[in-house]
């Protein structure tokens, strides 16, 4: 190994890595609420809120994800100073954007797949609609609803790099950073190119993640639905 | 009342900046139109090679469709414009090249996994049939799997086209010269953050939806008679 490696993995495994991690496990757990929620509220008959629910999704969905992250970026601090965020706040927030859309939609699939006689089972049994949805409904549904939470894991961990284009450093940002260091003329570093080694190495590191968990996920398809 | 104001700033920022938008929009859309077509091929080709287990091309087949979707396309996009142009191997690509080739390279590898599907869809006897009439394997593939395959993979294959067309916008990173990057190249000029936006927004809404509401309408159209499946 050339000298000049050491220095880069240690910068991209520490800052990088954990810049990635930061935002995917961020996006992850708001996707997940809010879009169950979501996904749930909008099994309810109640004309307007499906609408606005379903605009919501088809918004989200539609836009390209690094739109909805520039949006977030440059829009939001047009409606006031408390809608300044930092890159990583603004990735995590336009990755939630896109993933509450995906599980919204995912949870939907999955109420709406239980059939009518659990409903009717439940009432018969005395449960109201929030005792319906949370002790009989949403745990049958959140089998199903597993596969597809393990697909926006994945996703959210590679459009995480989406987050770079705002200048933040996780993984793939970091690498551009070491690329940039590295070319630069001695003694900062060493006038060489090495984006074909870096990004080579970041392609790596997001396969050896991606890999298992899109697995997992195929497994998970096939014992739980 | 403030909606319509809101749209008529937006409507005088594109009749100002109307010549730049609209080079912009035509180079996404012929990004796209080229990287779709060639992930129709793609697809095609190396689905087949999937389904019907062709030796050495479906390996092949199995090992980009993995690469490709396991790896971030920003990634794949900072490697064919950055990482190819390192002197040793020096080839040079520009935005526009590396636009329609990132996404029709990953639009390609979804599309194997959408018509590999399709051709395993088709029930044997329909080909068998198509032998028995004495057509030859690859007549039988090209006059019955293919049809009534490609008509079993055309709504997830629309959905990887819709999903090519949102990925041009990520040429942005490199500073491309399609949609969204002319959009916030205007934006740094102008400071008119929201028609920006607004605009941006619109077109890849009006593409996204009609192209899912074109779905909806084949499925009804292409969907196989009762007995086929």
């Amino acid at each position: 190994m050339p000298d000049w490696v050491n220095p880069v993995v240690d910068y991209m495994f520490h800052e990088g890595l954990k810049g990635t991690l930061r935002i995917a496990i961020g996006s992850l757990i708001a996707s997940t609420v809010v879009g169950v929620v979501l996904g749930v509220l909008i099994t309810i008959r109640f004309r307007p809120l499906e609408w606005l629910i379903r605009l919501y999704i088809e918004v989200w969905r539609g836009l390209p994800l690094i739109v909805t992250i520039l949006m977030v970026f440059f829009l939001a601090p047009t409606i006031g100073t408390a809608f300044e965020f930092d890159q990583y706040t603004s990735a995590t927030i336009g990755l939630s954007l896109w993933g509450s859309a995906q599980v919204a939609e995912a949870t939907r699939g999955a109420v709406q797949s239980i059939p009518r006689e659990q409903h009717e089972a439940a009432s018969a049994l005395g449960f109201r609609w929030t005792g319906r949805q949370v002790h009989v409904i949403f745990p049958q549904a959140l089998r199903r609803l597993i596969p597809p939470l393990v697909t926006l894991l994945v996703g959210v961990i590679q459009n995480s790099t989406l987050a770079a284009v705002i200048g933040a450093t996780e993984l793939l940002g970091s690498g551009q950073r070491q690329i940039e260091r590295l070319s630069a003329p001695p003694p900062q570093g060493l006038g060489e190119i090495h984006a074909f080694e870096v990004y080579g190495g970041v392609a790596v590191v997001f396969f050896i993640i991606s890999f298992p968990l899109t697995r997992l996920a195929a497994y998970l398809e096939k014992r739980l639905i | 009342m403030i909606l319509a104001f809101f749209l008529t700033d937006t409507w005088s920022f594109v009749t100002d900046n109307w010549d730049v938008l609209r080079e912009g929009l035509k180079v996404t859309l012929e990004c796209s139109a080229i990287a779709i077509a060639g992930a129709f091929f793609i697809g095609a080709i190396g689905g087949a090679a999937r389904a019907y287990r062709i030796p050495v091309l479906s390996q092949l087949a199995a090992v980009y469709v993995e690469v490709i979707r396991c790896t971030p396309i920003l990634v794949q996009i900072f490697f064919l414009y950055y990482g190819l142009a390192q002197p040793p191997i020096s080839i040079r690509f520009d935005a526009f090249t590396v636009c329609w080739l990132a996404v029709l390279i990953w639009g390609g590898a979804y599309n194997i996994e959408n018509f590999r599907a399709g051709f395993e869809a088709v029930p044997q006897r329909y080909r068998e049939a198509g032998l028995a009439l004495g057509f030859t394997r690859f007549k039988t593939f090209l006059n019955v799997s293919l049809p009534v395959g490609g008509r079993i993979a055309l709504p997830p294959s629309i959905n990887t086209y819709i999903a090519q067309v949102k990925n041009t916008a990520l040429v942005y990173a490199i500073g491309g010269t399609e949609l969204t990057s002319v959009v916030l190249n205007l934006n740094a000029v102008t400071l008119q953050t929201v028609e920006c936006f607004t605009f941006l927004a619109i077109v890849y809404l009006a593409i996204v939806w009609s192209l899912s509401a074109l779905i909806r309408l084949l499925e009804g159209h292409l969907a196989l008679p009762e007995e086929a499946r």
